[in-house]
C-alpha cells in the first residue's frame, strides 16, 4: 500500500470522527489527517457488525453531515447512520474521492456533497423504517369504538366510498364521533372532487397503505390503462354499490358541505390534503418497511405511527406534469359528462371535477426525512 | 458448531441455478456426507439474500422477512460443512458482507470459504440484458450497452450490472477478511466444450467429488436468440402497464420466454457487438492480471475469462429481421392459445367433477352409517375436486389432513 | 283483410346482416306495436334454424340445430302480423331446401330479401371469413379458385360455398322460384363513405318498415382485418392444425378474442384489395348480375351500379395481401400476444374457485 493511500485513509477516518462528534465540514474542505482518531476507531461503531474496519460509504457520511447541519444527533444515531445499508436498488456504497488513489476497480469514488438527494434518502428511509419497526410495540392501538359510542336517537346508516383519501378521513372523523359506518340499508355516499386531486389522493392512499409507484409512474400507469383508478371511477363505484344487496340510496357527493346533513351530523372538519413531499417520504419508507414487516403491519405502521408524525408538514398536492395534462383534462371532462346525465343523485356541481388543486410550493423530501430522524430521538 | 462454510456469492448466468437445483434435490444424500444445504424450498437462499440485502423483488419481500437469520442459524447449528449459494449476493455492501460473515460464524472458529463462479464478459453482457428483459425491462440493447459502458455507473442498470459482474471488486468486498487461499474462483469453460466440465469444477470447488448425486435437470437457463429477445421487449412495452408481476412470471417469463421462445434455436444468437470487443478485451485482461496477483485458488482456467472472438454475422437485436420476429411471435401466439384452451377445458372438467362431488356429498349427508360415509370419502380422495373439498372440510373441522 | 306476410332475408353474408338483425332484435317491442315480429325464440339469432334447414355439419354444430327450423316455422305461424326472418347462411340453401322453406311458409305471403355488395369487396371479405374458420388458403389461391369456377356450382368446396351465397342470380333463382318478381327484393349495399344509416333505411324500405319504429341503434361491428392481420391468422391456423386446438376453443379464443376483439380494432390496417388485373373480371361478374336483375324484373332498393367494383385511382400502388410488411405482421402479433396473456391472467385459478365452492359444500358433510 502506498503512503499516499495511507494518508488518504487517515484523512478519511479523521473526517468520520469529526462527523461523529457533530462536525459539519464538507469532505472537499476537510484537510486534516489528525483528528482524535486518525485510524479505525478501537471501539467499533455501534451497530456495525464487525466494527469499523472499513470506511462507511459516502452516502452514509454525507447524510450524517446533513443531520449535523440540521440539529444535534446523538452518537447512537450517528452510529446507526454510519452502519446503515441503503435498502432497495440504487448505487452501491460509494467511496470518498481522493482516498484510495490506487483503486482500479469498483464504482468511481465521489465527492459526497455532490450526491443526489435520492441516494441520501435511501439511507434515511431505511433508518426511518427500522425506527418504525422498533416503535411498533408502543404504537397506539386503534381507538376503542365502545368508548365513543353515544346513543343517538337519529343516526342515518352510511358508508363513504369514492375518493379514498376523503372517504377515509371523513369516516375516521365520524368514527371518533361515535358514528361507525355500516348497517343494513345504509346509504352509500360516493365522494368526489377535482380529477387531478382525486388522482393525487389515490396515490397518497397507496403510499400510506399497501405501496405505490412514484407519482410520475403512477400517472403513466393510469394513462396506459386508459381508465381512472377503480375507486375514483365514480359511476362504476355507484354501479358496484347499487348491485350489492342491503344498500339503500347510492349517490355521488361532490360538495363537501352537503355531506354532514347526509350522515346526520352538524359539521365535519375539512380534510387536509397530504403534501406531496410527505407522501413521497411515506411511499419510500413504506417500500423500505415492506422488507421488514408483513403488508398488514406495514399499512398499520404507516397509518398510525408515521402519518401523525407527518401531520405538521405543509405543502400542496403533487401537480400533474404538462405531459399528462391533456388526458387528465379529457378524463375529467368525460366524467363530468357522465355525471351530468347520471340516473342517480349527484350533489354538487360536476364542474368541480375539472378543477385543479392550487399550485403550492413543495418541500424537500430529504429535509423532511432528516427532520423526522432528529425528532425520533427527541421522543 | 459448523466447521466450514462454503459461501457461493455469484456471479449470475454461470450455471448457478443448476448447481442450486442439484444441491436442493440432493439435500439428504449431502447430509449423509456431512454437508448441509439448509433450505426448505428451492429459492430459500434467494429469499435469504433478498433479506440480507434488503432488496424488494416483485412482491417476494414479505416472504423474505427474517430469511437470512433463519438460514444463518441453521448453518451455525450444523456440525460439518455447510453450503450457502446465491448469485445476487455478489452485490452486497461491505456492511452487509460483514454482517453475513459474522452471522455464519466467521471469526468464531468457523472457516469461511468464498466461492465465485465467473464467465467471460463476451457472454455475460448480452446474457445480463436478456435477464433484464425477462424481468419486464423495456430498454433497448443499445441503451443497455450505453448504461454499462458509462464509467459513472450512476443508473440502476449500470450499478447493478457491475455490482454482480466486476470480479475484482466483488472479491475485494467479499474477500476483505479472508485469506486468498480461502477464496475460490470457478471459471465457466468456453462455449462448445463438454457440458459436464463446469459441473466437475463446481464439484471440486465444493468438495462434492465422490458423493453419489442425482444430476438430472436443466443445466442452464435457456437463452433466447436476437429476434426472440426483440419480441420479448415489445411484449414488455405493451403489456407492462396491465400485467401484474404474479401473472408476468408464469405467462411471459415461463411460458413464453423459457418454454417457447428459447426452443427456437436456429435464430441468430444474441451476441456482444463486435465494436465493443476491444474494450471488453482490455477490461478482461486487467481483471485476469489482478486476480493472478492476488493469489486466489482458481478452479479451471483464468484464460476462460478472455471469451470468444467477435462473431462475424452479428445481428443487432434492436434492428432484427422482422420476418424472424414475426415467426417467433406466431410460436408465442400458438403457445398462449394452447395454454388458454387447456385452462378452459380444465375449468370445464372441474365444473363437471364438482357437480359429481356435490352429488356424493349430498348422499353422504343422508347416510347415517360410518362405513358408507367412509366409502364416499375414499371415492372423493380419488378426484382432484374431491381432494379439495375434503381438505377444506378437514380444515373446517380442525383436523389434520392425515387423520381422515 | 290482406293476407299476412313473411319476409325472409337470406343474406348475403358480409352485407351488414349482423347489424340489421341486432337492430331488429333491439327494437322488437316497438316493431311489435306496429305489427312486425322478429321471432328470435330462445336463441339470440336464427343461425341454428338456418343450419337445420341447410343440413350442413358446420364444425360439429349440426346436432344442436335439430328441429330448430320447424320450431321457427311454428313460431312464425303462431305470430300475428308481419314476420321478418333473417339469416345470411340461408342464401346457401340448395334448390330443394329453399323450396321446402317456401312451402313451410306458404301459409303467408312470402317475400325474399337479398342484400348484395360488389364482388370485389365480397371476395376479400369471404377470404377473411375462411381464415376465421381455421383455413389457411392464400388470397391469391382463393381468388384464382373463384375466378376459375362456375358461378352456378364450382367444384372446390370453398368456392362452391362462395358462389352459392354470393352469386346473386343463383341465390335468387333458388329462393325466387315460384314467387312473383315483385316479392323478390334486392337491396344494394351503399359504397363506403355514405351516411351510416343508409343501408338500414333501404332495408326498411324493402320490408315496409318506417325507420322511426326502430329508433334504438344496433351494435356496429366491423370485424374486418387487414392484410398483415390476415397473414398472421393464416400462420397461426397452420400451427394450430398441427397442435390440434379444439374447435370450441378456436371460436372463443381465436375468432372472438384475437380477431374480433383485438386485431379488428387495430388502427391503420392495410385493406385487402383485388390485384389490378382482376377488376375486368369483377366488372364482368357485376354486369352479369345487373343484367339478370333487370331481366328478372325483381324489386330493387338502392342503385344497381353499386354492384360494380370501384377501381382504385390510377397510380395507386397495390399491396399484395399475401405479402404484407413483416413489421406490420409483428406488430399485429404482439397485440395478439398481449391480449392472450391478459386473457390467461384474467382466468381465475381453477383451484381458487374450487376451494371457495368446496368450502360451501363441505358444510354439507358437517352434521
Amino acid at each position: 500500500m502506498s503512503t499516499s493511500v495511507e494518508l488518504g485513509r487517515a484523512r478519511a477516518w479523521a473526517w468520520v470522527a469529526h462527523l461523529r462528534a457533530g462536525g459539519t465540514t464538507p469532505w472537499a474542505a476537510w484537510q486534516s489527517a489528525d483528528g482524535p482518531e486518525a485510524s479505525p476507531p478501537r471501539e467499533p461503531i455501534a451497530g456495525s457488525a464487525r466494527g469499523g474496519r472499513f470506511l462507511p460509504g459516502a452516502q452514509q457520511l454525507e447524510l450524517l453531515r446533513r443531520l449535523n447541519l440540521a440539529g444535534r444527533p446523538s452518537t447512537a444515531l450517528a452510529d446507526r447512520v454510519l452502519a446503515a445499508s441503503a435498502p432497495g436498488r440504487g448505487r452501491p456504497d460509494l467511496e470518498l474521492v481522493g482516498v484510495d488513489v490506487d483503486r482500479r476497480f469498483g464504482p468511481p469514488a465521489v465527492d459526497p456533497a455532490e450526491l443526489p438527494d435520492d441516494e441520501l434518502l435511501r439511507v434515511a428511509t431505511g433508518l426511518l423504517a427500522a425506527g418504525l419497526v422498533e416503535r411498533r410495540e408502543s404504537a397506539v392501538p386503534s381507538p376503542d369504538r365502545q368508548r365513543f359510542r353515544v346513543t343517538r336517537r337519529f343516526r342515518p346508516r352510511y358508508e363513504l366510498a369514492g375518493d379514498p383519501w376523503l372517504a377515509a378521513a371523513y369516516t375516521s372523523q365520524l368514527v371518533a364521533d361515535g358514528r361507525p359506518p355500516g348497517g343494513g340499508g345504509r346509504s352509500v355516499h360516493v365522494l368526489g372532487t377535482g380529477v387531478a386531486a382525486m388522482l393525487a389522493h389515490t396515490w397518497a392512499a397507496g403510499a400510506f397503505g399497501e405501496g405505490a409507484p412514484s407519482w410520475p409512474d403512477f400517472l403513466a400507469k393510469v394513462r396506459a390503462r386508459r381508465r381512472l383508478p377503480r375507486r375514483v371511477a365514480l359511476p362504476e363505484v355507484v354501479d358496484r354499490f347499487r348491485a350489492r344487496p342491503h344498500t339503500g340510496r347510492v349517490g355521488v357527493v361532490l360538495d363537501p358541505a352537503a355531506l354532514p346533513r347526509l350522515v346526520g351530523v352538524r359539521r365535519l372538519d375539512a380534510v387536509v390534503d397530504p403534501p406531496a413531499h410527505a407522501t413521497e417520504l411515506a411511499r419510500q419508507v413504506g417500500s423500505a418497511l415492506s422488507l421488514l414487516v408483513l403488508p398488514a403491519e406495514q399499512t398499520q405502521l404507516l397509518d398510525t405511527v408515521l402519518r401523525p408524525r407527518l401531520a405538521a408538514a405543509t405543502g400542496g398536492l403533487p401537480t400533474v406534469p404538462p405531459e399528462h395534462r391533456d388526458w387528465v383534462d379529457d378524463a375529467a371532462f368525460a366524467l363530468r359528462q357522465r355525471l351530468l346525465r347520471a340516473g342517480y343523485p349527484v350533489l354538487g356541481d360536476p364542474d368541480v371535477l375539472l378543477t385543479t388543486p392550487p399550485d403550492r410550493p413543495v418541500g424537500s423530501v430529504l429535509d423532511l426525512a432528516i427532520e423526522l430522524l432528529l425528532e425520533e430521538e427527541a421522543t | 458448531m459448523s466447521r466450514k462454510v462454503l459461501l457461493h456469492v455469484g456471479t449470475p448466468k454461470t450455471g448457478t441455478s443448476y448447481l442450486q437445483d442439484v444441491l436442493f434435490r440432493n439435500r439428504e444424500v449431502l447430509a449423509e456426507a456431512g454437508i448441509a444445504y439448509p433450505a426448505t424450498r428451492h429459492d430459500g437462499h434467494f429469499l435469504a439474500a433478498l433479506d440480507l440485502m434488503q432488496l424488494p423483488w416483485g412482491g417476494l419481500q414479505a416472504e423474505a422477512i427474517g430469511a437470512w437469520d433463519a438460514l444463518a442459524e441453521q448453518v451455525r447449528a450444523h456440525d460439518g460443512t455447510a453450503i450457502v449459494s446465491h448469485e445476487i449476493l455478489a452485490t452486497a455492501s461491505r456492511a452487509q458482507i460483514g454482517q453475513a460473515l459474522e452471522s455464519l460464524g466467521h471469526g468464531d472458529a468457523t472457516e469461511v470459504h468464498l466461492v465465485l463462479s465467473v464467465r467471460d464478459l463476451v457472454r455475460q453482457i448480452p446474457a445480463e440484458w436478456q435477464e433484464n428483459l425477462k424481468h419486464r425491462a423495456r430498454l433497448s440493447y443499445g441503451a443497455f450497452l450505453d448504461q454499462i459502458t458509462d464509467p459513472e455507473r450512476a443508473t440502476r442498470i449500470g450499478a447493478w450490472f457491475w455490482g454482480v459482474q466486476e470480479i475484482p471488486d466483488i472479491l475485494d468486498r467479499w474477500g476483505q477478511d479472508l485469506p486468498p487461499s480461502q477464496v475460490h474462483l470457478v471459471t465457466v469453460p468456453p462455449p462448445g466444450g463438454a457440458p459436464e466440465l463446469l459441473w466437475k469444477r463446481f464439484s471440486q470447488a465444493f468438495g462434492l467429488d465422490g458423493i453419489d448425486l442425482d444430476l438430472e435437470g436443466e443445466r442452464h437457463n435457456p437463452s433466447l436468440g436476437a429476434p426472440e429477445t426483440a419480441l420479448l421487449r415489445r411484449i414488455n412495452r405493451k403489456a407492462n402497464a396491465e400485467l401484474a408481476p404474479a401473472d408476468y412470471r408464469p405467462l411471459v417469463r415461463e411460458l413464453l420466454a423459457h418454454q417457447t421462445l428459447s426452443r427456437r434455436t436456429r435464430s441468430p444468437r444474441l451476441a456482444l457487438p463486435p465494436e465493443l470487443h476491444p474494450w471488453v478485451q482490455e477490461l478482461s485482461a486487467s481483471w485476469i492480471s489482478e486476480i493472478e496477483a492476488r493469489g486466489y485458488d482458481v478452479v479451471g482456467d483464468l484464460g476462460d475469462l478472455v471469451g470468444a472472438p467477435p462473431v462475424t454475422d452479428y445481428t443487432d437485436p434492436d434492428r432484427p429481421r422482422e420476418r424472424h420476429v414475426a415467426a417467433a411471435a406466431v410460436d408465442a401466439i400458438t403457445a398462449l392459445l394452447l395454454d388458454n384452451a387447456r385452462m378452459r377445458h380444465e375449468q370445464e372438467r372441474l365444473h363437471a367433477e364438482l357437480a359429481d362431488v356435490r352429488g356424493a356429498l349430498e348422499r353422504a349427508h343422508a347416510t347415517p352409517s360410518y362405513r358408507l360415509r367412509h366409502g364416499i370419502v375414499v371415492r372423493l380422495e380419488r378426484s382432484r375436486a374431491g381432494r379439495t373439498v375434503l381438505s377444506v372440510y378437514r380444515r373446517a373441522r380442525g383436523r389434520s389432513s392425515r387423520s381422515a | 283483410m290482406t293476407q299476412r306476410r313473411v319476409y325472409v332475408h337470406v343474406g348475403a353474408p358480409k352485407t351488414g346482416t349482423t347489424y340489421l338483425q341486432d337492430r331488429l332484435a333491439l327494437n322488437a317491442a316497438s316493431l311489435k306495436r306496429h305489427g312486425y315480429r322478429y321471432p328470435t325464440g330462445t336463441n339470440p339469432d336464427m343461425f341454428l334454424a338456418a343450419l337445420d334447414l341447410l343440413d350442413r355439419p358446420w364444425g360439429g354444430m349440426r346436432p344442436q340445430a335439430e328441429g330448430e327450423w320447424e320450431a321457427l316455422v311454428r313460431r312464425t305461424r303462431r305470430a300475428r302480423g308481419t314476420v321478418v326472418l333473417s339469416h345470411e347462411i340461408l342464401a346457401g340453401a340448395k334448390p330443394g331446401e329453399a323450396r321446402r322453406a317456401l312451402d313451410d311458409l306458404s301459409f303467408a305471403e312470402v317475400h325474399v330479401v337479398y342484400s348484395a355488395r360488389d364482388v370485389a369487396r365480397q371476395v376479400a371479405a369471404e377470404w377473411q371469413e375462411q381464415l376465421k374458420h381455421q383455413r389457411k388458403v392464400s388470397f391469391r389461391t382463393f381468388l384464382k379458385q373463384i375466378r376459375e369456377s362456375d358461378q352456378r356450382g364450382g367444384s372446390k368446396r370453398a368456392t362452391r360455398w362462395f358462389w352459392r351465397v354470393q352469386g346473386l342470380p343463383g341465390v335468387l333463382e333458388r329462393w325466387g322460384n315460384g314467387l312473383a318478381p315483385s316479392r323478390v327484393h334486392v337491396v344494394t349495399v351503399p359504397r363506403p363513405g355514405g351516411p351510416p344509416e343508409e343501408l338500414w333505411q333501404r332495408f326498411c324500405t324493402a320490408l315496409g318498415i318506417d325507420p322511426a319504429w326502430a329508433p334504438r341503434e344496433g351494435a356496429r361491428s366491423n370485424p374486418s382485418i387487414g392484410a398483415a392481420e390476415a397473414t398472421l391468422l393464416r400462420r397461426v391456423n397452420v400451427r394450430l392444425k398441427e397442435a390440434g386446438l379444439p374447435s370450441d376453443s378456436y371460436r372463443a379464443l381465436v375468432r372472438q378474442l384475437v380477431v374480433h376483439e383485438t386485431l379488428a380494432l387495430r388502427p391503420r390496417m392495410t385493406p385487402v384489395t383485388l390485384p389490378p388485373d382482376a377488376y375486368d373480371w369483377a366488372e364482368e361478374v357485376a354486369q352479369g348480375w345487373i343484367d339478370w336483375v333487370k331481366g328478372a324484373g325483381v324489386d330493387v332498393v338502392g342503385d344497381l351500379d353499386e354492384l360494380r367494383p370501384v377501381r382504385p385511382p390510377d397510380g395507386t400502388e397495390w399491396h399484395d395481401p399475401d405479402r404484407p410488411r413483416p413489421r406490420e405482421v409483428t406488430s399485429a402479433a404482439v397485440d395478439a400476444i398481449v391480449a392472450l396473456t391478459m386473457e390467461a391472467a384474467r382466468r381465475p385459478d381453477p383451484d381458487d374457485t374450487l376451494t371457495s365452492r368446496a368450502a360451501r359444500w363441505a358444510r354439507l358433510l358437517r352434521r
